[in-house]
């Protein structure tokens, strides 16, 4: 560590604010692998991206009765985005250039860690990740910083990609053995995409995989940066992580080809970094359509074989199921209006159809540049064989010229009209099972749980408790706020919690205590009888 | 990677450094004398499009204009670009008639203030300060990019014209349905004077100013008819024709609503490229 670096950590340390002592706290690899159910210990809760709980106090018959247990402000301007993660009893989550530790029993503050703020794109922050006693933070100007669980002071701060050249982070680092994942984000610039395994103890690089050949390599894509929480298959021994799409982002002329491995799903060795298979959602992207949803793992039947799959509802509006062993193609279907290809090839990738590459008089294209589904984490309920997506059906108008260039975004495009939709797709089917309209563009996430419910929020700031099985409202809520994080699940003494936030406020919901027995009759005294 | 919902987090304003924005974006481009800003007759008229003169704005302080850099790259860059020349979700300010009007920030610092919640933009709560400083980096912007030559990103009105006004016409009338709820000296007379470019387009395809109308029957009888306000799943809000404003839950109403926009998001699936165009060119004539 340079004296810079020292600098800065002392900088950083110096701004938590401890307000009270934590247990140490003692997250490992075999918990990491197998959760207990009083936690939530990364941005997916497991390694497999479902997002479903396993907890089943609160369900399909009991949830209208649903009740806050407390909600927490955060005094701060901007929305949550981030996932909380909890060990112990303490929830950490953050804003940008923000982290907190709060009790999860009484959403009471433990500490508040203000990170110097930085000239970087705040645009979001996923959270925290938690091993042994140190938490992962990324800052928006893409430094890894470990903090210490119990106070929040900066034990080491790394750079993993230079923010003056234009990359940004949000991520939640995902943690798998001895590897803290990384990556980071910036596609107004051409820049390589990557991502990074760095030592948990000590901040050091263990190993680096780039998406792209270097800058200087003329006629090829850069970009496909990794800025979302991958997911990992213990048995396997893989991780799986989406990358971004590719720049320039709206001429495709300069970059011709499939341009990998930008707008791909990745599977890597996390020992070394090594590709093991990959499979790309948008070959030759020009529609800045990241393939960085989460590959959700599942095993089930698939043509009446049991299979070990993954699972994609993609931002270029194609859901597909891959045999997760081997990258081959099971199932490519869409989820909404899609307009930009001419069908799929043999191998399950869709084939772009250049006429509706940008162009100088525009060109009218589905969906738009948000995507049919985005950041936000969709959820798979093994009971029901569900899908369960946060969708946005669009269109937009994309323009290229030669004026525009070959650098960064290079064209400009104009959003027409979208809407919010919850999809429910079978995965054997590729179908839309279910539907339910959450009006014009919603931003949340989706939690499903083993009490039949999906949980999420709508365009309009109402937190929703759906029936899985048929999508039909059971509870609601106000939020007073834009709700952009994914909610999550836990219990804690014995009881079972949702979290979601909503605008900067997180909210925790459970069901309220069974009411004390009635108090005995007093007989009327003669001061109190009229 | 862009991310269609915004979350901005609005630090306090960090001194920055000299930042005179050589993004490399702009480094194909023409270079720049600083303090010389050509006259319009001086500007090729292939650059200036339908910008029109360059704008007249107060003088602010290059220490302004940084500060206000600063604040842009962390609340605005995401999706107006780092040099607010568009290229998110957020149009190109630097050929906004908005930012163009604007002398002294009293049209920027009040969507900044308010937010364009209907296209995504959260409100900022920022101080006055602050707000002149971006104010003053977004006039310096647009002055830059308007004086420069060549490369300029954006959508000018003679990128539109490669349609036909006849077939657009033939659409129009025909296979278009669009006479079924349009006229061309009915409710679209004029229209094109109204509209211009790229705004005439948007609007052509999604008028998003169309109100919805909703007549609504209450549980005791009572009939209410106005403009729909607020909808979700749970509760309806309509403004009647004297401005007072109702709201139900669904529950305790029948309501009947009229939705005009939804004819232009089924024609999206139907139309080519060329129709678009052919229909533009058409309705270009309607002066």
């Amino acid at each position: 560590m340079n004296w810079k670096k020292s600098a800065r950590v002392l900088t950083l340390a110096a701004a938590a604010t401890v307000t009270t002592g934590l247990n140490a706290q003692n997250v490992d690899s075999a918990m990491l692998k197998n959760p207990p159910r009083d936690s939530w210990l990364g941005y997916h809760g497991d390694y497999s991206g479902r997002r479903h709980s396993a907890l089943t106090e609160i369900n399909t018959r009991n949830v209208s009765g649903l009740s806050l247990g407390w909600a927490f402000q955060t005094q701060q301007n901007g929305v949550l985005k981030a996932t909380p993660i909890l060990a112990d009893g303490i929830l950490y989550f953050t804003l940008p250039d923000h982290v907190w530790a709060i009790d999860a029993r009484s959403g009471h503050q433990l500490w508040h860690y203000a990170a110097p703020p930085t000239k970087a794109f705040h645009i979001g922050q996923r959270g925290v990740s938690i091993l042994k006693d140190k938490l992962y933070y990324m800052t928006s100007d893409a430094h890894l910083q470990a903090l210490d669980a119990k106070t929040g002071n900066v034990l080491w701060d790394v750079e993993v990609a230079d923010s003056k050249k234009g990359q940004w982070a949000t991520m939640s680092p995902l943690i798998v053995g001895n590897h803290v994942l990384v990556g980071a984000s910036g596609d107004f610039d051409n820049l390589q995409g990557f991502l990074r395994a760095v030592d948990p103890d000590t901040g050091k690089t263990q190993w680096t995989f780039y998406s792209t050949p270097t800058v200087d390599t003329p006629r090829v894509a850069y970009s496909g940066n990794m800025w979302m929480t991958g997911t990992y298959d213990p048995e396997l021994n893989l991780i799986y992580f989406g990358t971004g799409n590719p720049s320039p982002v709206l001429n495709g002329k300069v970059r011709p080809g499939d341009n990998l491995y930008t707008c791909t799903i990745l599977a890597l060795d996390p020992e070394t970094g090594k590709l093991v298979w990959h499979f790309q959602p948008s070959p030759h992207d020009t529609h800045d359509w990241d393939a960085v949803e989460i590959p959700v793992l599942a095993d089930g039947l698939f043509d009446g074989k049991p299979r070990k799959m993954l699972m994609q509802a993609s931002r270029n509006g194609y859901f597909f199921v891959i045999d997760r062993t081997n990258g081959k193609n099971m199932l490519t279907t869409t989820f909404g209006p899609v307009n930009w290809t001419k069908g799929v090839d043999k191998d399950g990738r869709p084939i772009p159809n250049p006429d509706k590459e940008p162009a100088p008089d525009g060109r009218l294209i589905a969906p738009d540049e948000g995507g049919m589904t985005n950041y936000r984490s969709p959820s798979f309920d093994p009971k029901t064989g569900l899908f369960i997506v946060s969708a946005s059906p669009s269109y937009s108008l994309y323009f290229n010229k030669p004026a525009d260039g070959a650098y960064g975004w290079a064209g400009a495009d104009y959003g027409l009209w979208s809407k919010g939709v919850l999809d429910a797709i079978d995965y054997k089917t590729g179908k839309i099972r279910w539907s339910h309209e959450l009006g014009q563009r919603a931003g949340s996430g989706v939690l499903t749980t083993e009490g039949g419910l999906t949980f999420t929020g709508d365009a309009t700031g109402n937190f929703l408790a759906l029936d899985t099985a048929t999508g039909k409202t059971l509870w609601h809520a106000g939020a007073g706020g834009q709700i952009a994080s994914s909610p999550i699940s836990y219990e804690l003494d014995g009881h079972q919690y949702i979290l979601t936030s909503g605008g900067n406020v997180m909210f925790a919901w459970r069901l309220p205590e069974a009411p004390a027995a009635p108090a005995a009759k007093r007989t009327p005294t003669a001061a109190t009888t009229k | 990677m862009r991310l269609r919902s915004r979350n901005i987090l609005l630090a306090a304003a960090v001194a920055a450094p000299v930042m005179l924005f050589t993004f490399s974006r702009m480094t194909a481009q023409a270079p720049q004398t600083p303090g010389q800003r050509p006259t319009p007759a001086q500007r090729p008229s292939w650059t200036v499009g339908s910008q029109g003169p360059l704008p007249e704005h107060a003088k602010f302080t290059p220490l302004q204009a940084e500060s206000g850099g600063a604040l842009f790259i962390q609340n605005c860059a995401f999706c107006h670009g780092k040099d607010a020349g568009g290229g998110e979700t957020g149009p190109d300010l630097t050929r906004s008639k908005l930012v163009t009007g604007d002398k002294n920030g009293e049209a920027i610092g009040a969507v900044i203030r308010n937010g364009r919640l209907d296209k995504g933009m959260p409100r900022f709560s920022l101080s006055d300060t602050e707000i002149l400083n971006l104010v003053a980096f977004i006039h310096t912007q647009q002055d830059a990019s308007m004086s420069q030559s060549g490369n300029r990103r954006g959508v000018d009105e003679s990128d539109l014209h490669t349609g036909n006004a006849d077939a657009g016409k033939k659409y129009f009338e025909g296979p278009g349905g669009c006479t079924q709820c349009h006229s061309a000296t009915g409710d679209l007379a004029g229209i094109a004077s109204k509209f211009s470019g790229l705004r005439l387009e948007m609007q052509m395809l999604y008028p998003r100013d169309a109100k919805t109308k909703a007549t609504v029957k209450t549980k005791s009888g009572q009939t209410f008819a106005g403009t729909v306000e607020y909808e979700d799943e749970f509760t309806l809000g309509i403004r009647d024709s004297s401005g007072i404003y109702h709201s139900w839950p669904m529950t305790a109403i029948t309501a009947k609503l009229d939705k005009p926009v939804e004819a232009h998001v089924t024609a999206m699936s139907k139309y080519t490229d060329d129709d678009i165009h052919n229909v533009l060119a058409y309705i270009q004539t309607l002066k």
